[in-house]
């Protein structure tokens, strides 16, 4: 388990952001951790959407996969969305 | 004694060169200095400035400028009307001094190795005007940031700025050190003249003083006049340039011009885009930054080029887009970051201001409106704390400005670029193509959430940002009208 700094974009918002993770967090976790600095200040929150998906190098990721397990280089981009959404 | 007509001796006083004896002439004049490599020599008897000027006529223009701009200072300083202008006016003001004041004075550096390496003697010597003038430019700056301390102490970064590593500081340094500081002659005076002063900064200027005048601040537009006129002449260095350099060398010509035009372009998002569309009151706005560019600069290079011969860049669409898009983006993140800037952001969207930023950008509302609606809820729910951020904006490594802010936010996508084992991202393409046509110029250089995460910033936190950044509490960024524009969206 070890800090490890992405660039977290989630689809909406107008900029991709520094985001401390952790090897050891599932996609899920890392999802949230990218939704936060996002969702509720400049996206919209949805209260219909059931979670997040997350997305590297264009495909989708299961939420229950870990971080550390991906092969990601610090300040790879890491994208997350609204689950169902698709205006990316 | 009869004088002589200046027509008369102009060309003899101007022309002083004699044949080196005691050191070679690549010794006197070193290639990375002149940047004149593969120009054969006598090129550069076609040299002529556009603008003739003897010393003594030069100076007492001169004189007679600063004993103007001078007065109308003093009478300003007296009247207390800095007092009544409206905040986002002040806004500009303080961005002004902190972007630019210390920048004039690296100009003189540029100017003084135009006058000891260019590779004519007629532009040696008018680049000693071109000295002189930013030397008064800067002198000028620091003595109208001097007197408006006692108004805030944000002015005390027309001398604090680039002695610091705020964000934005530390963009606009990056621009200079490439096209001034760490640029030969020719390179210098085809992005510094040619391209950044003459296509960008002489006619902003003149913008900014008109919109200056309109808002009350005679001082100001008085200053920013005064320094345009200057401007408009020795910018003149660039045009005899770049017609050697296109007649000899076209490919260079064009990346050199194609490298500064993308390079100024993305500066002036940051400076001007939201001075001219959210910060300047609407009714005193003559016409938006995207109107300006389009008008002003966009469409005067396009002549630039077709004039010597040259194309357009490659990247002409991109830049279409981005003026629709860049600036906006990098308002609402100079917005929502302010508390890392040195000067008070005006938010800009009250509903009559959203109006007429509709008219301008039909797309407006569909790419930027509803990340405002989001952010004056908050703002009206009294959720202050969301409308602030809890990390960095990842950022480009050429123009150091945040990734997503040179187009629209739903074409935010990856740039990489590895280079020596070490990975390099981009806001856009053309900042993409600038590395990879010289990754030794910039591969050395860290952006802020580089040396972040390297430990360079410490405390990891906004508090250590702000230390690393010199952001102190006295002058840390804060809506400048107290959020009383998000009152119109309030029910009721």
């Amino acid at each position: 388990m070890a800090l490890f700094p992405i660039y977290g974009r989630f689809i909406g918002d107008c900029v991709p952001h520094l985001v401390a993770v952790d090897t050891g967090d599932t996609m899920a976790q890392v999802a949230e951790k990218i939704a936060v600095h996002s969702v509720g200040r400049r996206v919209a929150p949805r209260p219909d959407a059931t979670g997040f998906e997350v997305l590297v190098g264009g495909q989708r990721v299961d939420g229950d996969a870990v971080l550390g397990s991906l092969g990601l280089h610090p300040l790879d981009w890491v994208v997350v969305r609204f689950r169902g959404q698709e205006d990316a | 004694m009869a004088v002589l007509n200046r027509d008369d001796w102009y060309d003899i006083a101007r022309d002083v060169e004699w044949t080196l004896s005691y050191v070679a002439e690549e010794d006197a004049f070193p290639a990375e200095w002149q940047g004149a490599a593969g120009i054969p020599r006598d090129a550069w008897d076609a040299w002529d400035e556009p603008v003739r000027a003897t010393y003594r006529e030069y100076v007492a223009t001169q004189r007679e400028k600063d004993a103007g701009v001078y007065a109308v200072k003093e009478a300003f300083r007296r009247s207390g009307a800095f007092e009544r202008l409206d905040p986002g006016h002040q806004a500009i003001a303080v961005l002004h001094f902190g972007g630019i004041a210390a920048i004039e004075y690296a100009a003189v550096t540029l100017e003084a190795r135009f006058a000891r390496f260019a590779p004519t003697p007629r532009w040696r010597n008018i680049a000693i005007y071109g000295m002189l003038d930013e030397i008064r430019h800067t002198q000028l700056d620091l003595a109208f940031a001097h007197d408006l301390l006692e108004h805030s102490p944000q002015f005390d970064w027309a001398q604090k700025a680039y002695h610091t590593h705020a964000w934005g500081i530390v963009a606009v340094r990056h621009l200079f050190d490439d096209a001034m500081l760490g640029a030969s002659c020719i390179d210098g005076a085809i992005a510094t003249s040619l391209t950044i002063e003459h296509g960008f900064t002489s006619m902003q200027f003149a913008a900014l003083a008109a919109s200056a005048m309109a808002a009350g601040d005679v001082s100001f537009s008085n200053l920013l006049s005064s320094i345009q006129t200057d401007e408009a002449r020795h910018a003149q260095q660039g045009f005899p340039t770049l017609e050697i350099l296109a007649r000899h060398d076209r490919r260079r010509a064009q990346e050199l011009l194609d490298v500064s035009f993308w390079r100024a372009l993305r500066l002036f998002q940051m400076i001007a885009g939201p001075a001219m569309d959210y910060y300047t009151p609407l009714g005193h706005r003559a016409q938006s930054f995207k109107e300006f560019m389009l008008a002003w600069v966009v469409d005067p290079h396009e002549r630039v080029l077709a004039d010597h011969g040259l194309e357009r860049p490659w990247y002409w669409e991109t830049v279409l887009a981005s003026l629709e898009h860049g600036h906006h983006a990098i308002h609402l993140g100079l917005w929502f970051w302010r508390r890392t800037l040195f000067f008070h952001p005006s938010a800009g969207v009250s509903k009559a201001e959203r109006a007429w930023l509709r008219g301008k950008y039909p797309g407006w509302e569909a790419s930027w409106g509803c990340l405002w609606d989001v952010i004056i809820d908050n703002v009206n729910a009294g959720r202050r704390a969301l409308t602030y951020p809890e990390t960095l904006p990842a950022l480009c490594n050429v123009c150091q400005l945040a990734l997503g802010s040179a187009l629209d936010r739903h074409q935010v996508r990856p740039y990489l670029t590895e280079h020596d084992g070490r990975r390099y991202q981009f806001c856009s393409e053309p900042c993409q193509w600038i590395f990879e046509r010289a990754p030794e110029r910039y591969a050395g250089h860290h952006n802020l959430v580089e040396r972040f995460i390297s430990g360079q910033i410490a405390p990891m936190d906004l508090e250590g940002g702000l230390a690393y950044m010199g952001v102190t509490p006295d002058v840390m960024g804060d809506d400048c009208h107290g959020y009383r524009w998000a009152a119109d969206y309030r029910e009721g």
